[in-house]
């Protein structure tokens, strides 16, 4: 193999070096999908929204001046937060007594994905 | 052999026809090693390249009946290519199911051999079955079984309460399908049930051993669930609840339009 001219061979190296760097681009894209997926489910499954309409009809049902008509309500957020939003909703009042002016608000959400637990106080 | 004009320096002996020989043989061998081993290689990554498309597509299968059953949205669709296997409905009436349910406490069964159906992916090349059953995603491997997504049952620690969703899956007959398609699922009739229960509350769990998917639930049941097993005879598997003051059944039907 007398003289042969060489002076080309960058072009194999570059072959090799884009082929190698596809290699491991192609393996990337194969993760990634799964990171994406289990990503947006994380999203999509917080239930924002949920805690925040539940947690304000809590505290509006807590100053409904009819006795009669805050259990109902309250039974009500109850069951419509088990069959509708598959939440286990529960919460508690302390009410002003005594030095203290505040009422207070134990709430207490959970659906089996995300668990939420508040204390609120009037102000 | 002619007398070559022109001969550089140093290259004595060095043939042509040797080296055209040695890098022709290089080449045949290294056509030969891909083709042997390179082709069967490239050719089990693409089945278990199917395989993890089908996981994810179940995955998101399951989300689509999660929309249905806990955000009631009332309609779904998702298309997806199934490669290198067969997608099943088995509905809730297919016999035999690959498992019942019943749950009961003190007073008797609250739900009495529930049937899921399921949607199974079945591979053809390897012995492995995906499957969407009650909510949660398996997968299983002869004897093996391994949940890849659970399903939404959850134990409420702080009022003591579990929240059970069974999902029963139906359709008109039995339905498969390979390549590309488009799933369609609705939501049916839901049931709901709120108890307060007396004294324990068990669940018996029966497989079929054919389609044995036990290993996966019992993983679920004892570790995610908190649950208790209780001795008894397989096919059956009895767990016992934690300390429960109120159970909340949930019974979505999820119906497939087609496949």
């Amino acid at each position: 193999m007398a003289r042969l001219n060489d002076d080309a061979q960058w072009i194999v190296l570059m072959g090799f070096v884009v082929s190698f760097a596809l290699f491991f681009i192609a393996i990337l894209i194969n993760q990634s999908t799964v990171v994406g997926q289990t990503t947006a489910e994380a999203v999509s499954e917080f239930p924002k929204t949920d805690i925040r309409e539940v947690r304000g009809m809590i505290i509006r049902s807590e100053f409904l001046s009819d006795e009669n008509d805050k259990t109902t309500v309250q039974r009500e957020i109850r069951n419509l937060s088990l069959s509708r939003h598959n939440a286990v909703v529960n919460f508690s009042s302390n009410r002003p007594g005594g030095l203290d002016p505040y009422t207070y608000i134990e709430i207490h959400y959970n659906n089996g994905v995300t668990a939420y637990n508040e204390t609120w106080r009037s102000e | 052999m002619t007398k070559r004009i022109f001969q550089a320096s140093g290259s004595d002996g060095v043939s042509e026809s040797i080296g055209f020989l040695l890098i022709f043989t290089l080449m045949m061998a290294g056509i030969g090693l891909v083709t042997l081993y390179g082709y069967p290689m490239l050719m089990q990554q693409q089945t278990s390249a199917d395989e993890q498309i089908m996981e994810k597509n179940m995955i998101v299968l399951q989300n689509d009946v999660k929309s249905l059953a806990y955000k009631t949205v009332p309609y779904k669709e998702t298309s997806l290519k199934i490669g290198g296997g067969v997608l099943t409905v088995y509905n809730s009436l297919h016999t035999p199911p690959s498992s019942t349910i019943t749950i009961r406490d003190g007073s008797g069964a609250i739900v009495e051999d529930f049937k899921s159906g399921d949607l199974t992916y079945d591979s053809a090349s390897t012995n492995t079955e995906v499957s969407l059953q009650n909510g949660a995603v398996v997968k299983r491997q002869n004897l093996g079984s391994v949940m890849l997504a659970e399903p939404r049952w959850f134990y409420d620690g702080q009022t003591k309460t579990m929240v059970i969703n069974l999902v029963n899956l139906t359709s008109n007959g039995l339905m498969a399908k390979h390549g590309i398609g488009t799933v369609q699922m609705a939501l049916g009739e839901t049931r709901f049930d709120d108890h307060v229960p007396l004294n324990d509350i068990y669940i018996d769990y029966t497989y079929d051993p054919d389609r044995d998917y036990s290993t996966a639930w019992d993983n679920y049941f004892r570790n995610t669930l908190g649950m208790t097993q209780i001795p008894a005879t397989e096919p059956l598997r009895t767990y016992k609840f934690p300390p429960t003051s109120r159970l909340v059944i949930k019974q979505y039907e999820v119906i497939i339009r087609s496949l």
